[in-house]
């Protein structure tokens, strides 16, 4: 019995000391790096410092009065049934204490529900288990993945500072401009979280919500999903990284040449080698989470891709399960996830590895083709 | 008429006491003896669309003082 509690105990003293060395360890709320996040933190401490004098007051005085009122010196309990006068003053205190905590909240919260006059919009659209960033009339739509590395997730390798709070791609965004943020998802529930910027907004299926925020300094501000939507809900985090406004141009420039060269890239042709070798990369960072790394599944959800029909058999099936996704099951439409050029590379790899030899190479030219043949009503209705 | 108007007027009282929550003992068997169940639930109904203005013009002036 002693051993267990001494494993016990030391096991959770290392969980501690592991964690203060990952990162500084706070309890309280982050003041946050905009005005809005600030007045938050000062609404949290004021109320909290309400709070304490409540306690204060009111456990003084019960405490006083046990003691004070003790059996031992003769106390004799005065037995009445009501007062009228005690019961209002404790109900009107309480009341003016929420009245005036009620005056700064809600001077706060008209200000954190004004998203007008803002110089940017962007668009975040929540998916199991990803967000995609779409900067409206700016012509950039990318997603962020979580770039842990599996091996980190199962404990076969040793966890870094930012593990599960780090993506591919960041939110980019400028400091010291009013950003218009627009919420949405694409299946369940999700809910878009940084403290640091004091946002957190449900992103709901066919909803549009608003928030907005103001950046002061430049910085990379970590966040999370706060709406429980699936199985990897911890998988998805949010990072935002905020650059001074000339910054912010250049790298508007870069993500626009870079989705340019994308898609230039499906129009050349393409070895199989060539597939082979970015179809693994896009297969490990977006299809090993519910297929496995080594293409076995997790059946029945996650059916694997070893010796499956649709990857030997009709090469056009594959490619709709992959494009379109399967209705009703776990399988989402990748056509708007992925560049044509990742998705005949995915495709392509699945249908060659792990013993799969097809021989068969999917080109990105025909997946362009896909993508244009019936994108047509999809682009009227995405508007 | 002027009977009336005072049993109203305790009613009124009643109800408001409902609504804060605290009553003396001795108002309340005085309304359950005078009182009638259906003048509660009117006057009831009544102050409680009073509070649902109040507390939308409460909404509305402190959104005109926040500029919105």
């Amino acid at each position: 019995m002693g051993t267990i509690r001494i494993t016990t105990c030391s096991f959770m003293l290392s969980l501690l000391l592991v964690g203060n060395a990952q990162a500084a360890w706070t309890l309280n709320l982050t003041p946050g790096v905009t005005e809005i996040s600030r007045s938050v933190y000062n609404l949290h401490m004021t109320i909290f410092w309400i709070c304490v004098a409540i306690g204060v007051v009111v456990f003084s005085i019960m405490f006083w009065s046990i003691f004070h009122h003790r059996k031992s010196r003769g106390a004799k309990a005065h037995n009445f049934h009501e007062h009228t006068l005690v019961e209002v003053i404790w109900t009107l205190i309480p009341l003016g204490i929420l009245v005036a905590m009620a005056v700064p909240a809600t001077a706060t919260l008209i200000k954190m529900y004004d998203p007008s006059d803002a110089e940017l919009d962007v668009q975040i659209t929540g998916y199991q288990w990803k967000w995609r960033y779409q900067y409206l009339d700016q012509e950039i739509d990318f997603f962020s993945n979580l770039s842990t590395p599996r091996e980190q997730i199962s404990n076969e390798a040793q966890k870094q500072a930012h593990y599960l709070l780090e993506v591919d791609r960041h939110l980019v965004l400028p400091t010291d401009t009013k950003i218009r943020l627009l919420l949405t998802a694409n299946d369940v529930i999700h809910s878009w979280w940084v403290p640091a910027l004091a946002v957190k907004k449900d992103a709901i299926p066919g909803f549009i919500n608003e928030a907005w925020t103001r950046i002061e300094e430049p910085g990379i501000y970590r966040g999370q999903c706060a709406e429980l939507c699936g199985v990897d809900h911890g998988f998805m985090p949010v990072v935002v990284e905020a650059v001074p406004p000339a910054e912010f141009e250049q790298w508007l420039a870069d993500a626009r040449a870079q989705q340019d060269a994308a898609a230039a890239a499906a129009g050349r042709s393409w070895t199989l080698e060539e597939l082979m070798t970015e179809g693994e990369q896009v297969y490990q960072r977006v299809c090993a989470a519910c297929h496995q790394p080594n293409g076995t599944g997790m059946p029945p959800a996650f059916p694997a891709l070893v010796n499956s029909p649709v990857v030997l058999g009709d090469v056009e099936r594959h490619i709709d399960i992959v494009l379109n996704g399967v209705q009703g099951s776990a399988m989402q439409a990748f056509r708007e996830q992925l560049s044509a050029a990742e998705l005949a590379a995915v495709i392509t790899y699945e249908r060659n590895a792990w013993g799969n030899n097809t021989g068969e190479a999917v080109a990105p030219s025909r997946i362009v083709q896909l993508l244009q043949g019936d994108g047509q009503s999809e682009q009227e209705g995405g508007q | 008429m002027k009977e009336t108007l005072k049993r109203c007027w305790q009613t009124v009282l009643g109800v408001l006491a409902g609504f804060f929550g605290v009553q003396s003992e001795a108002r309340r068997e005085r309304d359950f003896r005078e009182g009638r169940a259906l003048h509660f639930i009117a006057i009831g109904i009544l102050l409680a669309t009073i509070f649902v203005l109040f507390v939308i013009l409460l909404v509305r002036w402190a959104l005109s003082l926040g500029g919105a």
